[in-house]
């Protein structure tokens, strides 16, 4: 029976490609039917994803900040707690009328929301999603991950150029600052997964992340010196990448208007609000991969929840952190962000590599762990010293006139 | 698909890096024809790699790796030069580049 | 990639030689970069359909991530402070010129190219260049290589930030 709903998704697909078969349609029919089937149920989930993701973001924030959030927009009299929120926004999206700039230039300005959107989706495809429900087992996947991804910078800089208004050039410059510079702490963290697990496959690095020590505690990344780090790091270098806050000067709204998006509207607009939201899944998929173990459940006997649920559930606890820090933490300035990416995050990072190879290479064993610690700690409190005396924060004197 | 369809593809794309570099006034066109010609070179190796005998010898991949890194490094220094000069002439033009002429 | 067979790697090719074309000739400077970037791109996915996957996720990643990205911020940092719409885009012996040591160097390597008989090798099996052979050889063949790439990709790194950089005399 537990086997049974772990394996549902793919038994129904096989039985329908066999009915389809038995039909006689021609086995390169069956191919795109299948590839169909698959992309467009990804991409329903995470576009559901993005629905409940933009109400669940506005909600969070609003009880952060002691208020309520959108509680109106229900079913039919039904107030279902604002849930219905979504569909309002995107009815509100559509109908906009699309003000493209005199001057701008069309093609580009048109091209940008497209080219964005294609990398964020097509990153989607190498994400183990379950047991055995890799949507293209890549032999490189991680690196197709980070060349895809690098995509959304030339869409970046296309959306800045083409409204041919200076706050967006400006706002597209800082938002590929940020976007290379954070580029390089995020391939480093994804390597040391990699390099302990042995190959660039997401699927063969959940697979090494499988079993339990003593019995019960599961052998994630994230559970070890090195591997928590680089967790970090790799979150750290999400949140810049997805332009989300605290990094999200190029898109804040009392910075720069509203940097390279100034100048889109309706459902241009859109189509980049779900291509950042898409992207930040896709992130957060990648780093429950990597170091929380995928789609294995955390004890023994919870295996009983079906692997696709155990990954739902991880993505969505990590989406809820990031928001979480969004209603948490202020903004960062353009160069205290660069700073921080090169002089902090790149060095730890660094320090997460070297700290796993002297762990695999010291045997795995309590000394490996004691020594990996050492190797990860020691450059965190100096450069974490460092960096806390030079923006250090003095007690405010207050001048009143008399 | 014959390896001399894959070096003539290489061979077009090489010559419009040339004329590019040969013809352009912008330096940084300039640059973008040397880009141009070394990715028909990377191309060339990949071609020969994949019609080679013994495919397991991976010297044609390993070459358009490290000409990739090598290419990416020469553009940084490349365009660092270019920035450089704008700051002192303020032109990206090629003839305005011109005070050791004559 | 079975059911396309070689349309897998012409199409790829001939949207690269139109771009590429077409960078060459523009004469708005971003454009050219950006039908750059389509260029590369469409290198990688050829890279990619004649099985170095490997090769054309390297080349996506670092031709479209980051020489691309670097080239339009030189672009913008240097733009001219008036559209200067006088300056013709060609120089030296001109469009012309350019055209014709194209022409004359495609014609010598295409005579090479149709007339060597190394040539006309037939289509071997689809090989498979996996990424875990490609590490193994990098370290242990080619170890100096990619240790002599390591320090020039840091030369070059230190030096372009020592030449762009602000003059603070």
């Amino acid at each position: 029976m537990i086997g049974m709903i772990e394996r549902a998704p793919v038994e129904l697909l096989g039985w329908f490609l066999g009915l389809l078969g038995s039909f006689g349609v021609p086995s390169w029919i069956l191919a795109v039917v299948s590839a169909v089937i698959i992309i467009g149920t990804i991409i329903g989930v995470f576009l559901g994803l993005f629905a409940l993701t933009s109400v669940m973001e506005r909600k969070i924030l609003a009880r952060v900040q002691n208020r309520y959030g959108p509680n109106r927009v229900g079913f039919f009299r039904w107030r279902l707690c604002g849930l219905f929120q979504p569909v309002a926004d995107g009815i509100k999206m559509i109908t906009k009328e699309d003000i493209v700039p005199r001057t701008a230039d069309k093609v580009v300005h048109f091209l940008a929301p497209v080219v964005m959107m294609i990398p964020a989706l097509m990153v989607l495809a190498v994400i183990p999603y379950g047991r055995d429900m890799v949507p293209a087992d890549l032999d490189a996947g991680i690196l197709y991950f980070f060349a895809v991804g690098a995509g959304t910078e030339v869409a970046v800089f296309m959306a800045g150029w083409g409204s041919n208004n200076k706050y967006s050039v400006l706002g597209a410059m800082r938002a590929i600052a940020q976007m290379i510079s954070y580029e390089i702490p995020l391939v480093i963290a994804a390597i040391v997964a990699a390099m302990i697990a042995g190959s660039l496959s997401p699927s063969a690095i959940v697979a090494a992340q499988g079993g339990f020590a003593f019995g019960f505690v599961p052998q994630w990344f994230v559970l070890t010196p090195w591997g928590f780090t680089a967790c970090l790091v790799f979150y750290i270098a999400a949140l810049a990448e997805s332009n989300r806050s605290p990094f999200d000067l190029p898109e804040g709204e009392s910075e720069l208007v509203a940097g390279h998006l100034t100048e889109y509207s309706g459902f241009k607009y859109a189509t980049f609000f779900m291509a950042e939201y898409v992207g930040m899944f896709a992130v957060c998929g990648m780093l429950v991969t990597l170091f929380l173990g995928g789609w294995q459940a955390p004890l023994p006997f919870l295996a009983v929840i079906p692997s696709w649920g155990w990954f739902l559930g991880k993505i969505c606890f990590v989406a809820v952190t990031m928001v979480w820090v969004r209603a948490t933490l202020p903004r960062l300035r353009i160069d205290h962000l660069l700073a921080f990416g090169w002089k902090f995050l790149l060095p730890m990072s660094f320090a997460a590599f070297f700290s796993a190879a002297c762990w695999h290479y010291a045997g795995r064993g309590p000394a490996a762990w004691i020594l990996s610690l050492a190797i990860v700690g020691i450059p965190y409190l100096i450069l974490g010293k460092s960096f806390s005396n030079r923006f250090a924060v003095s007690r405010r004197t207050y001048q009143f006139s008399e | 698909m014959t390896l001399q369809i894959l070096l003539a593809i290489s061979a077009v794309l090489f010559a419009f890096g040339l004329a590019a570099v040969l013809s352009r006034s912008n330096a940084i066109m300039v640059l973008i024809g040397i880009e141009l010609m070394l990715g028909a070179a990377n191309l060339n190796f990949i071609a020969f790699w994949r019609f080679s005998e013994n495919p397991s010898d991976l010297a044609g991949i390993l070459f358009a790796i490290f000409s990739i890194a090598v290419a990416a490094a020469e553009a940084a220094v490349g365009l660092a030069i270019i920035i450089l000069v704008h700051r002192r002439i303020k032109s990206v033009e090629v003839d305005d580049a011109s005070s050791l002429k004559g | 990639m079975k059911f396309l067979g070689d349309w897998f790697v012409v199409l790829p090719a001939a949207v690269l030689l139109l771009a590429a074309g077409a960078s060459v000739v523009m004469r708005n400077l971003i454009h050219a970069a950006l039908c750059l970037t389509l260029s590369f791109i469409a290198l990688g996915i050829v890279f990619i359909a004649l099985g170095a996957e490997f090769v054309g996720l390297v080349q996506l990643l670092v031709y479209v991530g980051a020489v691309a990205m670097v080239i339009v911020f030189a672009i913008l940092l240097t733009r001219p402070d008036r559209l200067e719409k006088s300056r013709t885009p060609f120089s030296g012996f001109g469009p012309a010129g350019g055209a014709a040591a194209g022409l004359v160097a495609l014609v010598v390597l295409l005579g090479f190219i149709f007339s060597s008989p190394l040539a006309k090798k037939p289509l071997p099996a689809p090989a498979s260049a996996p990424a875990a052979a490609i590490g193994e050889a990098l370290m242990a063949d080619h170890v100096v290589a990619l240790i002599a790439i390591g320090v020039l990709l840091t030369a070059a790194l230190i030096g372009a930030a020592v030449i762009a950089m602000e003059d603070k005399a």
